[in-house]
């Protein structure tokens, strides 16, 4: 971070070029013949900037001959059913050439944009045991794996906006034509409608969420601290047991656990979802291999400056575990968010948002649009959580290992 | 004799007698496991307890449990044909999504760890998103079975079919099109930990393999890439073998509930068919049991499997 401090302010300096152990590794491969000198590396962000207004122009393209062969055709279609035209447009016999620039930009577009995206996307320098080819053939298959990961995704969004003939068209179109947000007001219409109003829900969802994922994560991350960083008789059973539950998934226990709740009287109230969520091993786990990576001796020296085990966990151990309690944050949020709890909760105004949304869905043809719309709405919020904390995960995930 | 054997009781008490001090001087330690170990018990640990024993009970909320021995176990595998049904259908998606979900989201994990830094981001949304979005419902659009149906048109489009099929109703195709939903939300948490996993093997030993005699990628994989991302491998192992045996949302949302001739019925939609909708808590019971042996020994084969490899 603080790596150019020492350069005074104001003198615009290039950062210094790093010579790394791969670009020495590089060079000596270089010299043996093993690999040709790569050509200079070219300026990636001048190149993208050129590529897009390439693209752009080619769209533009698109988009005049599109719009001149719509104009004939229309002539054409006129001319055919008798009318008389005074003025022809001086272009009145060019549609097959049209087409065939058409055909052409079509062509070369996609090409040219394939060869922006294999440039852009080519490491600097090749790793070693590299191919080009290979590298190449890989690029492909990814592409079009995450197309046809992302088509559904897609698929689910257009539906929500398109108009209720569009949703029933033959053949069907990925894309709506004439969008709208119709859907989205009818199901606020529908949900206002109802027996108990739409706020009810949402409170109580949010209510299961917010309580349900503080609490699992001060008691998760208490009795992870514990287990990564201290050895005490017990603790390394307990741990394999933990791991072991993490196949539990909760079908299995959902019967048992129905008995258990309605012994302890906590059949329709919040708690029935909410206590077991605390528990839940996942988060746990999680935590406890991401805080074997906390240096010991960080530990060690509060102790030595007299702080108390629960000091240490509050104020040293927890800051410095940010992104895995986030991880677990996100994952508590993403089951509790989504829990219908239909088998738990009877009362209708302690019913869950997903349970009500769920009762649209299952409203039948008439609801097509409006299901598609609630598709969306409980989709999105685990994406945009998990697109804003992406790199926090990752980092987590990274000590997510079973050691033996 | 007699001496050696008194000397190993002195060893065995000083042991227990040290494992106890030590528990003594570490009980801030109990403290704070404490309130997770309670709720642990009583929601994770009761409950596949209790789920044994009421397997040998007939219970059905109302009345106190009655003893019956192995009487449900007997009727779930000598009388209930749609269990058997139910486990063919767990094991068919099991034994295909397990294994193939697996090894691709190791595989693309693989392959997106090469792009640069933005790209893979994006990648990296791009393929967990599906299992985070969870949002199956869009198959039942993809393969609705009137002419209005993605999958139906197409077929009918390109003349391959003349008449609409029923994707979700006809037994013949529910099974693949499940596979294939299940498949599509693959890319897990394990996916997650392979991807974390890559970004940390350490780049100097692909350096070092090269200068060794490595040549190309695959032989990098092997030798390299696997070994240091074992512990990684053993955490998507057990997260897929969980996806991949409670198997429930998907064929109830699908194919509805009960499906057409039981073809989609799982292991999972047959307990919550007893549990919750007869109420016959030690038969749903005897079924979880059942399942939960499986996956149990599907998890050990599978740890003991993955220790061999790459060395």
């Amino acid at each position: 971070m603080s790596v150019n401090n020492n350069i005074p302010q104001g003198v615009p300096e290039k950062k210094p070029q790093k010579y790394t152990r791969a670009d020495a590794l590089h060079d000596q491969m270089v010299r043996l013949g093993e690999i040709q000198e790569v050509k200079e590396p070219i300026n990636k962000k001048r190149f993208a900037i050129t590529a897009l207004i390439i693209l752009l122009i080619i769209v533009a393209l698109v988009f005049v001959a599109n719009w001149r062969i719509g104009v004939l055709e229309d002539i054409q279609l006129r001319l055919s059913n008798g009318e008389v035209i005074n003025e022809l447009p001086f272009d009145s016999e060019y549609a097959p050439i049209y087409r065939l620039i058409r055909l052409i930009l079509y062509v070369g577009g996609g090409i040219f944009l394939f060869y922006a995206l294999i440039t852009l996307l080519a490491p600097k320098r090749r790793k070693p045991n590299r191919s080009f080819w290979g590298d190449l053939g890989i690029y492909i298959m990814l592409i079009i794996i995450a197309v046809a990961m992302v088509f559904p995704l897609v698929f689910a969004v257009s539906s929500s906006l398109k108009p209720l003939d569009e949703l029933f068209r033959f053949p069907p179109r990925i894309f709506p034509q004439r969008p709208t947000l119709d859907n989205f007001s009818d199901l606020f219409v529908t949900l206002s409608q109802s027996y108990v109003p739409f706020s009810r829900y949402l409170l109580n969802t949010v209510f299961i969420t917010v309580v349900g994922t503080f609490g699992h994560l001060i008691i998760a991350s208490m009795a992870a601290f514990v287990l990564a960083k201290y050895d005490f008789p017990g603790g390394k059973t307990f741990f394999s047991i933990i791991v072991t539950a993490l196949m539990f998934s909760g079908y299995v226990t959902g019967i048992p656990n129905y008995v258990i709740m309605s012994r302890l009287h906590m059949i329709d109230t919040f708690w029935a979802i909410i206590l077991p969520a605390f528990a839940a091993p996942i988060g746990l786990f999680l935590m406890k291999q991401f805080m074997e990576g906390l240096p010991t001796a960080l530990i060690e020296a509060a102790h030595l400056d007299g702080a108390g085990e629960f000091r240490i966990f509050w104020s040293i151990v927890m800051p410095n575990v940010k992104p895995a309690w986030l991880t677990m944050i996100i994952f508590s949020v993403q089951s509790l968010w989504n829990n219908s709890a239909a088998t738990v909760i009877y009362s209708e105004a302690k019913k869950t948002l997903v349970y009500a949304l769920q009762q649209i869905q299952a409203g039948g043809i008439a609801r097509t649009g409006q299901a598609a719309a609630v598709q969306v709405i409980t989709m999105i919020v685990p994406i945009l959580i998990f697109v804003f904390s992406q790199r926090n995960i990752l980092e987590t995930m990274a000590s997510s290992g079973l050691k033996d | 004799m007699t001496s050696i054997s008194n000397e190993y009781w002195a060893m065995r008490k000083d042991k227990i007698r040290y494992g106890f001090d030590k528990a003594k001087r570490m009980r801030v330690c109990y403290l704070f496991l404490l309130p997770y170990a309670i709720l642990f018990f009583t929601f994770f640990i009761l409950p596949i307890c209790t789920s044994i024993y009421y397997s040998f009970t007939y219970y059905n909320i109302l009345e106190p449990p009655r003893f019956v021995g192995m009487q449900n176990y007997v009727n779930l595998f000598l009388q209930d044909e749609v269990f058997m049904t139910a486990v063919k259908n767990t094991l068919v998606i099991a034994v295909i999504t397990g294994p193939v979900g697996y090894i691709l989201s190791f595989l693309f994990a693989w392959f997106i760890n090469e792009l640069p830094k933005w790209p893979r981001a994006i990648a990296v949304l791009v393929f967990y998103a599906p299992s985070i979005a969870s949002a199956y419902s869009v198959f039942l659009i993809l393969f609705r079975g009137d002419a209005y149906g993605y999958l139906n048109s197409i077929l009918l489009q390109f003349g391959f079919i003349d008449s609409p099929r029923l994707w979700l109703s006809d037994p013949q195709y529910i099974l693949p099109v499940i596979i294939i939903a299940i498949l599509w939300m693959s890319m897990g948490t394990g996916f997650l930990s392979f991807v974390a996993g890559l970004q940390g093997v350490d780049k100097s030993m692909y350096e070092a393999g090269y200068v060794d005699g490595i040549r190309n990628r695959w032989q990098e994989l092997y030798h390299i890439t696997l070994p240091s991302m074992k512990p990684m491998l053993l955490f998507g192992a057990v997260m897929s073998i969980t996806s991949a045996f409670n198997v429930c949302d998907v064929p109830r949302a699908l194919a509805g509930y009960p499906s057409t001739d039981y073809a989609a019925r799982t292991i999972v939609t047959h307990l919550f068919d007893y549990g919750f909708s007869r109420f016959e808590m030690g038969y749903a019971s005897a079924i979880a049991t059942i399942l939960f042996l499986i996956m149990i020994l599907c998890n050990k084969a599978i740890q003991s499997l993955l220790r061999k490899v790459g060395t």
